[in-house]
């Protein structure tokens, strides 16, 4: 651990063409650098990245049997990797090499000092030789990793994600809370660019699905609790029963029969309360799996259904698994907004409806849009409820409504006779190719009509109708009215209500609130808890399309991670000094991985590192009164000494 | 408060405007167009008007009739909404919403009373041939020619010429009227002291002779490689209709000295100008059948049905009267007599329908829009200044 230790250092001085070499005088900083003790080799070349150097310095390292070196050239952001697999090439353990950034940090940045900057480099060269004097030989742990993948939510995106990781020979766990597969997809009727209605896409994957040995899929659960690390969770999955014989063979008429029997009548969630359903209920006939199901919460338990069906058992019972999994991968998606009441006359004006609404309404209807009863000709469109928001929480774009509802305004179009469009928008965002919708809806006649964000459009009842006004900003505010036989909010996404996975997880969640990924735009699907992946809508508002994106690259990351059948683990995590520790949990308090816990050694509590949850951040550091926790990297030893060289 | 009104679209698609729904209002018409001022996002504004049926506001705009058909907006259109042809469009419009008779809106939106009009008038004159024709001597003049004054007396003639012209003057004028209503007085927002209108009088009269705003275009005349600063189409679009004009004068006003048994020699002024008129209707008739076949101006990549019908009418009119004419001279009187009448029975429903009711009115509109325009902003001045 002391400098005496390293008595055979290697300096490499880089002139990095002539980009260090124009204003740092690197012969000097070698002949100031060979002065010091325990340096053995110091050289200058032309380019310390270059093949030949690289092989020049692993010959140096064998021959003279270097026990460290230093190269002081560009950022390690750009070389610190090259150069530690020189070390490691040579035998040498890559944490013994330390990197100086004498080109950003000197010959850039003082381009007009020269003198100066040779200086600084000197300093900076002196402080990396000290610095790696304490350097420590580190090597990485490696840990066990199951090839099993839970994926929650068979959603579209769950449901890709679990077949694509099933074919790159991950066992994946598919986990859907409701009883149905197909999540939000499944609600929707035809489905902007292919056409195909959403009930087809699930059905197609749903098929899919099934013909893979090593995917498991469970409705009607839910993950009850997780413990472990990456490789290695631990997950409790509870299983509510459909109340139904796994070996019915589902009779449609029949089925209605029981339907019909069932006494008890709730508002219809699959058609946003549209219409009512009963406690036994499947949403529609093509819905998977096959077998319909009985809702616990508000089945009565009359028996009435019993007495109609041998394969209905109200006696089943909850049902618990344990799985044990590599990684996981959420995709448990997003509500709709669910607009206050009174928001553009919500729950107060009658035709009022939502987005979803008008969707489920055009799947619930026939040769004529018909809504509470009355034919509709004039449908006005307010966009941007729940999204965008001036005064309320959620400043997003939800991305896919603009098109989406320009999308479903052309279906309407199509399908029924004699219907007027009236947008009122804050600006279309129907971006890239989906752009040649809002052209198609433009050419059909539809009405485009801008507001400000302080002035949005009044709904208001006039008689028997409901007139939209607004200040339209094309018109330099003029003051108009439309009068409509259905508003249409068109409602963006939220995080789902019920986010119960992201305690049970500790998922982050954005202040946004939806799920948080580590970079967006380098690492887009990890979280900061290694081994949980996001994906689909559960992360941020996406249409189809961009959700499987995600969900395919959160697919073959997690299998990356788990396919070797182990993890390797930086080596440059915290650790404690036992003895010094007097457990005060300041340091499990600061930690946000949840990396420390208290353990007993010699008698007394003291905290103890979870490697594989450990990230090195170092927050746990400058919190500990005993000074009982360094960062290996980057010990107190190795900081001192830097600062001390460089005070010199 | 306005109530928006999408029926305007589906009417105007009859008019010739079939393409401005796809506008999204990103403003490149107005950005190159010469109109356009600060104040006035022209023609942004009377897409927007129309897309949202505001019909009371457009009926009060003279903008269409200070757009001559540049074309420039509708090249520039990055969604080929084609503000130009709905300028034209809502020229038409705007001419059936003047004529308090309701036949102009007949005729630009239906085809069947377009032609049915036509028909029916041509059909009129020739049963007043059939009746009240004079003798269809065979014998010539003197000279060789033949005697039309014989068979169609231009005294007789003139009379009808006259009934004609003041149910023409009649019309146009009451139309141009309900333009003023239109435009001047409903607008409240602006008091016009009297004394302006005449202090503007000579924008009217002189756009009324040139017509010169059409000259304005970036398309420039080159002649012998020499550059002029005036556009091909204007000088097409002026010999055309000054020679449309002299006719008509030639033949209301004059004539007895026009239609004459006598043979003159070629420099004789009745020969001469009716060469000229022959001339400047030929040429611009060449022209404009050209344009509209060709496509290649963005003024005639469009031709809705009375653009034709006016252009087949005035051929049709231009070439039995030449024929008339060298019929007479060589003395071939039967042929004479069936081109007389043929002639006027393309003439008459020609004037009839067009002067007060479609595309020639547009000559009258245009010189009273920029009257009125300059009226109304010289009024601002003045209230102002106040």
């Amino acid at each position: 651990m002391a400098m005496e230790e390293k008595n055979k250092i290697g300096v490499y001085i880089c002139h990095c063409g002539s980009n260090i070499s124009d204003y740092v005088d690197v012969e000097k900083v070698r002949e100031e650098v060979a002065k010091i003790k325990h340096v053995s080799i110091s050289k200058t070349t032309m380019f310390a990245c270059a093949d030949a150097t690289q092989n020049e310095i692993v010959q140096d390292i064998q021959e003279n049997d270097l026990d460290a070196i230093v190269v002081a050239s560009c950022s390690p952001k750009l070389h610190l990797d090259t150069f530690k697999n020189v070390a490691e090439r040579a035998g040498l353990n890559p944490y013994n090499y330390v990197q100086i950034n004498i080109r950003e940090q000197c010959s850039w940045a003082h381009s007009d000092k020269p003198v100066q900057a040779t200086e600084k480099a000197i300093q900076l060269v002196k402080s990396g030789i000290a610095r790696v004097g304490y350097s420590e030989a580190l090597i990485k742990t490696k840990i066990s990793a199951e090839n099993v993948v839970v994926v929650i939510g068979a959603g579209v995106s769950g449901m890709r994600s679990a077949i694509e990781l099933a074919d790159l020979g991950s066992y994946v766990y598919l986990i859907e809370r409701e009883y149905f597969v197909g999540g939000r997809v499944s609600q929707w009727g035809e489905l902007f660019t292919t056409n195909e209605t959403g009930k087809e896409i699930i059905s197609r994957l749903y098929h899919k699905l099934m013909e893979y040995k090593n995917i498991t899929l469970f409705t009607g659960a839910e993950i009850i609790s997780s413990t472990g690390t990456v490789g290695n969770f631990d997950i409790q999955v509870k299983i509510r029963p459909r109340y139904i014989k796994p070996g019915c063979k589902v009779d449609p008429e029949k089925l209605q029969k029981v339907i019909d029997a069932c006494p008890v009548e709730i508002p219809d969630v699959f058609n946003f309360n549209l219409t009512t359903c009963k406690a036994i209920y499947k949403n529609f006939e093509s819905e998977f799996p096959e077998i319909p199901a009985i809702d616990p919460d508000h089945c009565t338990r009359c028996g009435e259904c019993e007495k109609l069906c041998d394969d209905i058992d109200l006696g089943q019972q909850d049902e618990f698994v344990n799985i044990k999994a590599g990684a996981i991968l959420i995709n448990t998606g997003y509500d709709p907004y669910e607009p206050k009441t009174g928001e553009f006359g919500y729950k107060e004006i009658e035709n009022v409806i939502t987005l979803p609404q008008l969707k489920r309404l055009i799947e619930l209807s026939g040769e004529e849009l018909i809504y509470k009863n009355k034919k509709i000709q004039n449908i006005g469109y307010i966009y941007c409820v729940g999204s965008r928001q001036k005064d309320g929480e959620n400043k997003y774009c939800s991305r896919y409504c603009c098109t989406s509802t320009i999308y479903t305004s052309i279906v309407i179009k199509n399908k029924y006779k004699n219907i007027h469009n009236y947008h009122f928008d804050k600006s279309i965002r129907t971006y890239g190719k989906l752009e040649l919708l809002y052209r198609e809806a433009s050419e059909n006649g539809d009405v485009f009509l801008q507001f400000w964000d302080e002035d949005p459009p009044v709904v208001s009842r006039n008689g028997n109708g409901t007139v939209v006004s607004i200040k339209d900003m094309l018109t330099n505010g003029k003051e108009l009215e439309v009068d409509c036989d259905l508003v249409v909010l068109v409602t963006g996404m939220v995080p789902r209500q019920d986010n119960k996975i992201a305690d049970i997880l500790k998922a982050p969640i954005g202040r946004d609130k939806f799920f948080n990924e580590i970079h967006p735009k380098l690492r887009p699907v990890e979280t900061v808890i290694d081994g949980v992946l996001i994906s689909g809508a559960c992360q941020g508002p996406k249409n189809i399309s961009e959700s499987l994106k995600s969900s395919l690259s959160a697919a073959s990351k997690a299998n990356s991670l788990v396919k070797k059948g182990e993890i390797e683990l930086k080596p440059t995590i915290a650790f404690i000094d036992k003895n010094a520790c007097v457990w005060c949990d300041e340091c499990m308090k600061a930690c946000p991985f949840d990396a420390i816990i208290k353990v007993q050694s010699n008698g007394k509590d003291v905290a103890e590192i979870v490697e594989a949850k450990c990230k090195g951040g170092g927050m746990c550091l400058p919190v500990c009164p005993e000074n009982a926790i360094n960062l290996k990297g980057y010990t107190d030893n190795e900081m001192e000494a830097m600062i001390t060289a460089l005070a010199d | 408060m306005s109530k928006v009104n999408t029926a305007l679209a589906s009417e105007l698609q009859y008019y010739g405007a079939k393409e401005f729904s796809a506008c999204y209002n990103c403003g490149n018409c107005t950005a190159i167009c010469s109109l356009a001022s600060e104040n006035n996002e022209f023609p942004r504004k009377m897409i927007r008007l129309s897309t949202l049926g505001l019909e009371n506001e457009i009926e009060s705009s003279l903008e269409p009739w200070l757009c001559y058909y540049c074309g420039e907006c509708s090249s520039t259109c990055p969604r080929q909404a084609e503000p130009g042809e709905l300028m034209m469009s809502l020229r038409r419009y705007l001419t059936a919403r003047y004529d308090w008779t309701g036949l102009s809106k007949r005729f630009y939106t239906s085809e069947i009373w377009e032609l049915g009009a036509i028909f029916l008038l041509a059909a009129f004159i020739l049963v007043m041939f059939i009746f009240f024709h004079g003798p269809m001597t065979t014998e010539l003049t003197a000279e060789g020619g033949v005697k039309l004054n014989t068979f169609a007396p231009w005294k007789t003639i003139e009379i009808g010429d006259w009934i004609m012209a003041a149910l023409l003057g009649f019309f146009l004028l009451s139309n141009i009227f309900n333009m003023y209503l239109k435009v001047i007085v409903r607008n409240k927002n602006i008091k016009i002291p009297i004394k302006l209108y005449f202090t503007t009088l000579w924008d009217l009269g002189f756009n009324f002779a040139t017509q010169w705003e059409f000259s304005k275009s970036e398309n420039k005349t080159k002649i012998a490689g020499k550059q002029f600063n005036i556009s091909p189409y204007w000088i097409m679009h002026w010999l055309l209709m000054s020679s449309y004009v002299l006719m008509l004068i030639l033949i209301i006003v004059f004539l007895g000295w026009f239609q004459t048994d006598n043979i003159y020699q070629w420099w004789h002024p009745q020969r001469l100008l009716g060469y000229y008129a022959t001339f400047g209707l030929m040429a611009g008739l060449i022209y404009f059948f050209y344009n509209r076949i060709k496509k290649e101006q963005e003024s005639g990549k469009h031709s809705h049905f009375s653009d034709w019908v006016f252009l087949v009418l005035l051929a049709l009119t231009t070439i039995t009267g030449i024929l008339v004419h060298f019929f007479r001279i060589y003395g071939l009187p039967m042929s004479t007599y069936y081109m007389y009448v043929f002639h006027l029975m393309v003439l008459f429903p020609m004037l009839m329908i067009e002067v007060p009711f479609s595309k020639w009115s547009h000559l009258a509109y245009r010189p009273f829009a920029i009257y009125f325009a300059k009226v109304i902003s010289a009024a601002e001045k003045v209230n102002s200044k106040d």
